[in-house]
Order: C-alpha cells, then structure tokens, then sequence
C-alpha cells in the first residue's frame, strides 16, 4: 500500500475508532437516562454519516453498509423524535445500537489486521431494517415513511438547503475536484454564503468519482442568492451543464435525484455516498458535547517515540558537553552561565516532552461502563460501576497494556464477585444494588489502579482446597496465609468457579493479567475479606522511558538500579554475615534474613572487583515481594536515565532471564546497564 | 595498516563504496568490502555496510557468548559488537590501532563486526565464485572467489553471523 493511502487509512481508523469510542459513551449515558435526547440523536446520525462516507471512500462495503442502515434509522427517528417510540421499542433500539457499535468495531479491528472483511452482513441489515419498519409502523406513517427516510438519507449528496445548484462538469476533463474547489472559492470571494457537497474537494481526490457521477452541489439559503450564483456558474470554465433545484421538500427531490444519477452513471446500480456537508444548524447544537477536542490534534505515536529519543540524546549531549574533561580547571564564568542556562532549557525540554505522551486512563475506564453494562443484562445482576480519578495521566503505551487486564478483572468482580441474586444480597445485609469502584491514584513516580466490588468475596478455604486437589500447594497446608492464598489465585491454571461462564472461568484469567501488568513493570495484589468483597491493586509505573536510577559500579561495569526498587544501602562487617548449610549468606536487616546475591559472582566479573564483604556495600532491594540484598562495589551516584531497548539480536542470550532488561546512556557516553531486581532473583534461585 | 597504505581511510572506502555502488550494477557483479581476520581476507557486500568506525569504547556485558565483545553508543544507538575472530573459532588478539568495526546492517539487526583490519572495496563477479570445498564449521563463508593478485577473498554470509 503506498504512503498516501496508509496515512489516510491511519487517519481513518483513528477517526473511525474515536466515533466509535464517543458512541459507546453516549448510548451509555442515553440507557441511563432511558432516553436519547434531540443532540444525541443528531449526534449519532453524523457519525453514522461519517463513517458512511469514509468508509465508501475506502471501499470497506461491511462498514459502509451497516453505518448506512443505522443512518437510516436515525434520520427516521430524528425526523420524527423520540417520543414516537414506546419504552420497549426504546430498549430494542439501545440493545440494536449497542451491537451495531460492536459490530462496526469487529470490522474496524478487521480492517486494522489487515484482514478480509465480512461479507455476510445482510442478517444484520435485515435486523436494522426490521425495527425500522417496526418502529415507523407505529409512528402512524405507512411503508411511504419508511423508503422517504431511507431515500433522504441516502440522497446523492445533496446538502441540506432549501436551493441547490447542481453542477456537472465537462466529460474528461479531470481533476474534477480541484475544479470544484476553484469555482467555491470564487464564489466565496463574491460573498455569497452557501454549503457544498461532496466536501474536502480541495485535498480528496476521492471525490472527484462522485462530482462526476453525482454532480456538484451548492446549497444556498434563499432563490436570491443560488440565481445570482447560477450566473457566476455559468461563466466558469468546463462546466458540461448545471440546473437549479428547488429543495423544498427534499425526499421528494431526492427520489428524483436517484433516477436522474442512474441515468447518468448507469454502470452504477447505486450511487456512491459522498460525504454530504453536516447539515446546516447541527453544529451549534452540539457544540457542549466536544468543546475539549478542538485543541488536539492527533500525532502519529512513532514521531513522538522518535521525539523522546531525541530528546534524550538532547539531555545526554547537554551534560557531555557541559562536563567534558577538556573544561577541567578552566575558569570560564560566561560558559557556565550560559551552560546553567542550556541545562534549564533541556530540563524543561524533557518534561514537556514526557508529558506529550501521557495520556489519561478515561478511555480505558468508560470502556468498563460498556463491559459492566453487557454483563449486567446477561446475568441478571444490578451493579454499579463508579469511576474515580479518571483524568489520571499515564505513558499512552502503558495505557494500552492495562487495559484488558483491568477488563479482566473487572469481569471477575461482576462473574465472581457480586452475588447471585438480590436476596442473597439482603440476607447479608448489603444494598441490593452490587458496586464495583474502578480507582486511580497517582502516588509520585507510579499510578495505582484498584478494582474494588462488594461481594462476597474470596472463600479462602475453597481456594486452598481447590489449591490442594489440583497439586498447586508448594508447602504444608497449614503454613498458607491468607496473603499466600490469594497469591494462589494468581497461578496459572487456577479458576476457583466450576463452571465455565461466557465471560470468564476457563482459569486462564488472573495469570495472564499479571504477567502482562509485570510485563510493564507494574505490580498486582489481591485483598479480600469473605462476605464483604474484594479488591486487586495494579501497581503502574508512570512511564517505561525515563527511570530514576542509582548508578552502581561492580568491578569497571557500571550498572543502574531504580531507585524504586531500593529499600536502604548499607555496609556491613564481615561478622554480621550469617551462612546457610549449603554456605550461602544471608545478612539481618531489620529482624528479618535476607539472602546476599553478589552481583560480581552472577555476572561473572572478576577483573578489579571487591571480593571482601567489607570492602563493598550491600543494597537491599525489592521488586514483587522478592526482597533481597545485593552486594556491589560502590553507590556512584543517583541519576534519571533514559531506559533503552537491548538490541534485538541479545535477546538470543537470554540475558534478560539474568535481570538485564535494557541500558541506557550516561553522561559520558558510556553505557549502563539497567537491572531488573526480581529477574535476578529468580535467576539466582534457578542456578 | 592496508588501508593506510593505499592512503585510505575508513570514510574515503565509504566514498568510494559509494560510487562504487552507483557505477556498477550490472548482472552479476557486486560490490564487496573486503577485510582481513587472522589472515584471511573476506568479503561482506557493501549493501549491508552501514558505516566503519574505530576506537569505540565497548562496554562487555555478562553471560553472553565470547564473541559478543559487548555494546557500544554509537550516536545513541545502541549496537551490539561481534568479534569475527571469536566467532570463527579464531584466537582474540588484543584490538590495536587498525582494528576497525564494521556496522553492518543484517536484516532487522545492526550489529557491529570487529575485525583486524579493513581493505578496500572490491567489484567482485559473483559468477567466478566457487563453493569453498570444506565448508568451515560456521557456515559463515560459503563461498570463495580469487581476484588478481592471486589472494582469495571469501564471501562472507552475512545473516548467519547473527544466527546462532
């Protein structure tokens, strides 16, 4: 695929998708409230339009087709209201609604896999059409209604406006387009204030097919102005011919319009869509649903991964300059101050650079207002779904990753969590209706997530006898926590309900969400009191880019540490160190033994390195609950770095299973080592 | 050092490379960059040749193969380093003043090769090339081909470095 077209297909998906997104929100909102006001039923009606449109102008048929028929529907119920519908019909329409979203996303998520679209869609348009039908039976017009709206909404184009100008241009003479855009702007210089369709004729070459087979269109307000205009048309250049239509009653003027375009583009059984201007008036109206959006704009996330990168070189290069060698002993007063200056500026470089890709987790959150709204139709519970601190910030990468494991548990808490039953519920003297509480908290350099309901909780000794019969114990039964217990849970292969439901108990859940939240470097953690509810805790760190390192050094290899991870660093004699049978040491922090891995013998360096415990400093560190010390030579010093990749081709080593998951460049130029604190402790166990 | 002999240096053979490159393009003819390892002159094709680059500070890393000497920075990037020597079974000479790394560019890998010194760019006909008849136990050079002066050059197969 060439650029143009993978750059419009990227602009398609991510407006196809914010659509979508914003559709879901507002049905949502619309079944709460039990009703779609007139804005979000206008509101509906254009995106149905857009993604109409720009599907067509894609070719994905599936998507164009649905988003049509739905269009239908709401140009009926926008012509003839809400209050046309009778409650039942209005709890169809929002289950309709709600599978019509799915539906066009399992295609977006097609299109962005690159995979063949559906092409059995006709069951699904039939379902559409059926309620249509149904609904415009009731509101007293005949099947006359029915094909009036269908025929309005699937006008060629014609804008919504009581006089158009109809322009076709001269066969062959090409860039159509352009042509259309030159006669707009030459009637705009002239004053007159109209709409036109297709739309976007000045960068879209697209619409050139439709200005062909369906005409131009201007849409004036009054007979005034289009006969004025019409002079103005006719003097243009390449104009084959041009009528002015009156649009008084527009589906009447429609239906004609459909035969005339037959017969001028026969080849074509139905016209194409255009993308038809948004109808005159509607975007006052809605203008308090989006006022947030105008101020962004949508970047491609690899420029600003690039971005970062940059910037980090930027900092990197700032401090090799500003501490090169060559400046030792150089009294320079300018320099420095210019070189205080250079470092502000880089500072803040960085933090706004940082701050580019942070993106708040409200997305992720309204997703589980979807999930917790299905959920609570299929099996018949009545939960509630309170979101705290959505506008908390996270890397937009990290975002992405918590997401299906947040939906996860989210479906456990409803499958598992909430009781069965409302009385189940007042026996145990809790409000009938179940909570889930969805939280985020940002606490300094890490965001905390929590999924809290108020069911029945964990039954811990279900768990450990479960735990028991499927040989998942490690240790005598009687030595389990309830800590350990909940731990259980988390193993692969362990579901504590018997029975497989739709959404969740195959036990291939709390496994998978925590590896993926390890696989960002988050923590997750399970409380639960029985009969009360329970609640996992994701422990998110704020960006994967940029770490708060200690710089270590082990021989001449320097290593960096998250400080995250450090818990104290200390010096010991060597009388403090304690040996187990096998003569491994173990060191006394704090009441508790804590193993001593040193680093050297791990990894293996043995040129200029301390050997004697004295000499060196041991740092208790810990990650997931592994809590250990480790023995390095010296603390060179604390340092935010900018964590890099190993290359690819490393990753033949394994070293990461060694706790060496990435690098980073310091000041100097070297490079350092980025460790990761629980990999090597699971590699120290393994060997 | 063969190249300061012929009066090159690492950035000239790029230029030349380059040149190379755009004048010959004709059947089976291709451009190689040829250097020496323990004796050996072979041959990598210069369209993998990112760039040649000496005196770079390699930071080792643990637990991995000999021959991977470590990583270095290279402009911010960072680049895994592959002594050929090692790799081939060869015996490590300390590196000196002419020992040079290769950026290659293999795949979706950039890895650099050090070797002991760089030569030239040579045209090469890949038609005249033979199998080499015991196949080393690497499977790096496949195959080999004599050019003038009598000397073998022995083609280099550049994704097998990075295969282990």
């Amino acid at each position: 695929m060439d650029n143009v077209t993978d750059s419009l297909l990227d602009t398609y998906l991510f407006e196809t998708n914010s659509l979508l997104e914003r559709l879901d929100e507002l049905l949502i909102e619309a079944e709460q409230n039990k009703d779609f006001t007139e804005d979000e039923v206008n509101e509906i009606f254009r995106s149905m339009h857009t993604i109409k449109g720009s599907s067509a102008m894609l070719e994905f048929n599936s998507l164009m087709e649905i988003a049509h028929h739905i269009e239908d529907l709401f140009f009926y119920i926008r012509e003839n209201g809400m209050s046309t519908l009778d409650s039942e019909d209005k709890n169809e329409l929002f289950n309709l609604m709600f599978k019509s979203v799915d539906r066009l996303r399992e295609e977006i998520e097609k299109v962005e896999n690159n995979e063949p679209l559906s092409t059995n869609i006709d069951s699904f348009i039939e379902e559409i059409n059926n309620f249509l039908s149904k609904i415009s039976g009731q509101g007293g017009g005949s099947s006359d209604s029915e094909s009036g709206a269908k025929a309005g909404a699937a006008a060629p184009g014609m804008p919504d406006a009581p006089w158009c100008i109809r322009i076709f241009f001269e066969e062959g003479c090409g860039m159509e387009n352009l042509r259309a855009f030159m006669l707009v702007t030459t009637l705009q210089e002239s004053g007159y204030d109209f709409i036109y369709s297709p739309t976007g004729v000045e960068n879209d070459s697209g619409t050139t097919q439709e200005i062909i087979d369906n005409g131009f269109y201007l849409g004036f307000k009054d007979e005034d102005q289009a006969k004025k205009a019409v002079v103005i048309v006719a003097g243009s250049n390449n104009i084959h011919s041009y009528e002015l239509i009156e649009n008084n009653s527009p589906q009447e003027s429609d239906k004609e319009e459909r035969r005339e375009s037959a017969s001028v583009a026969p080849e074509k059984s139905a016209p194409a869509k255009p993308q038809a201007p948004r109808p005159a008036g509607t975007p006052q109206s809605s203008s308090h649903h989006a006022p947030v959006k105008q101020n962004l704009i949508s970047v491609n996330l690899s420029k600003l991964d690039s971005l970062m990168a940059l910037v980090g070189e930027i900092v990197i290069t700032e401090s090799m300059v500003t501490s090169s060698p060559d400046l030792k002993g150089l009294k320079l007063d300018n320099f420095m101050k210019s070189a205080r200056q250079l470092r502000k500026l880089t500072d803040d470089l960085q933090d706004i650079s940082m701050s580019l890709r942070m993106v708040s987790v409200s997305g992720v959150f309204q997703k589980m207002n979807r999930i917790v709204r299905d959920m609570r139709k299929t099996l018949n519970k009545d939960v509630k779904l309170t979101l705290v601190g959505e506008d908390t910030e996270l890397d937009k990468s990290i975002v992405d990753s918590i997401s299906d494991p947040i939906m996860h548990i989210v479906r456990n808490s409803m499958d598992h969590g909430i009781e069965e039953t409302v009385d189940e519920r007042i026996a145990a003297g809790k409000d009938p209706q179940g909570e889930i509480v969805l939280s985020a908290v940002h606490t300094g350099n890490e965001v905390i997530i929590s999924i809290q309901d108020d069911g029945v909780g964990v039954d811990t000794d279900k768990v450990l006898e479960k735990a028991k019969r499927n040989n998942f114990l490690t240790k005598p039964e009687e030595e389990y926590t309830k800590k350990d217990i909940l731990a259980l849970l988390m193993e692969p292969g362990f579901s504590t309900n018997t029975e497989v439901t739709e959404y969740s108990g195959r036990g291939v859940g709390m496994d998978v969400v925590r590896k993926n939240i390890e696989n960002i470097g988050g923590v997750v953690s399970m409380t639960s009191e029985k009969g009360q509810g329970s609640c996992t805790t994701l422990k998110i760190p704020l960006t994967l880019a940029i770490v708060d390192g200690m710089e270590i050094s082990v021989g001449n290899s320097i290593f960096t540490v998250p400080i995250s991870n450090i818990r104290q660093s200390f010096k010991v004699p060597a009388e403090d160190v304690i040996y187990d049978a096998s003569g491994n040491e173990i060191i006394r922090v704090m009441d508790e033994f804590y193993p001593i891995i040193r680093l050297h013998n791990l990894y293996g360096i043995y040129d200029d390195v301390c050997t004697n415990i004295e000499d060196g400093i041991l740092m208790w560190v810990e990650e997931n609950e592994r809590s250990y010390c480790l023995f390095v030579d010296s603390l060179l010093g604390e340092q935010q770095v900018v964590v890099k990749p190993l290359p690819p081709y490393l990753n033949n080593f394994g070293i990461k299973d060694y706790g060496i998951s990435g690098c980073t460049i310091l000041g100097d130029g070297n490079i350092s080592i980025i460790l990761n604190i629980s990999a090597i402790y699971s590699a120290v166990v393994r060997s | 050092m063969s190249n300061e002999k012929e009066g090159l240096t690492a950035q000239e053979i790029l230029e030349i490379e380059e040149m190379g490159n755009a004048a010959a393009e004709d059947g089976s003819t291709k451009e190689f960059l040829t250097f020496v390892s323990d004796g050996l002159t072979y041959g990598v094709p210069t369209e993998h040749v990112i760039e040649i680059i000496t005196n770079h500070t390699i930071r080792p890393l643990p637990l991995v193969p000999d021959y991977v000497q470590g990583i270095i920075n290279l402009r911010g990037q960072i680049i895994p380093i592959i002594d050929i020597r090692l790799r081939l079974g060869k015996p490590f000479i300390e590196y000196s003043s002419t020992t040079c790394i290769i950026i290659l560019d293999i795949g979706s890998d950039r890895v650099g090769v050090c070797v002991d010194s760089v030569s030239q760019v040579l045209p090469l006909d890949l038609s005249e090339s033979s199998p080499v008849p015991l196949e080393d136990r690497q499977h790096l050079a496949t195959s080999m081909i004599s050019v003038e002066d009598g000397k073998v050059v022995l083609l280099l197969n550049c994704s097998a470095i990075t295969e282990s």
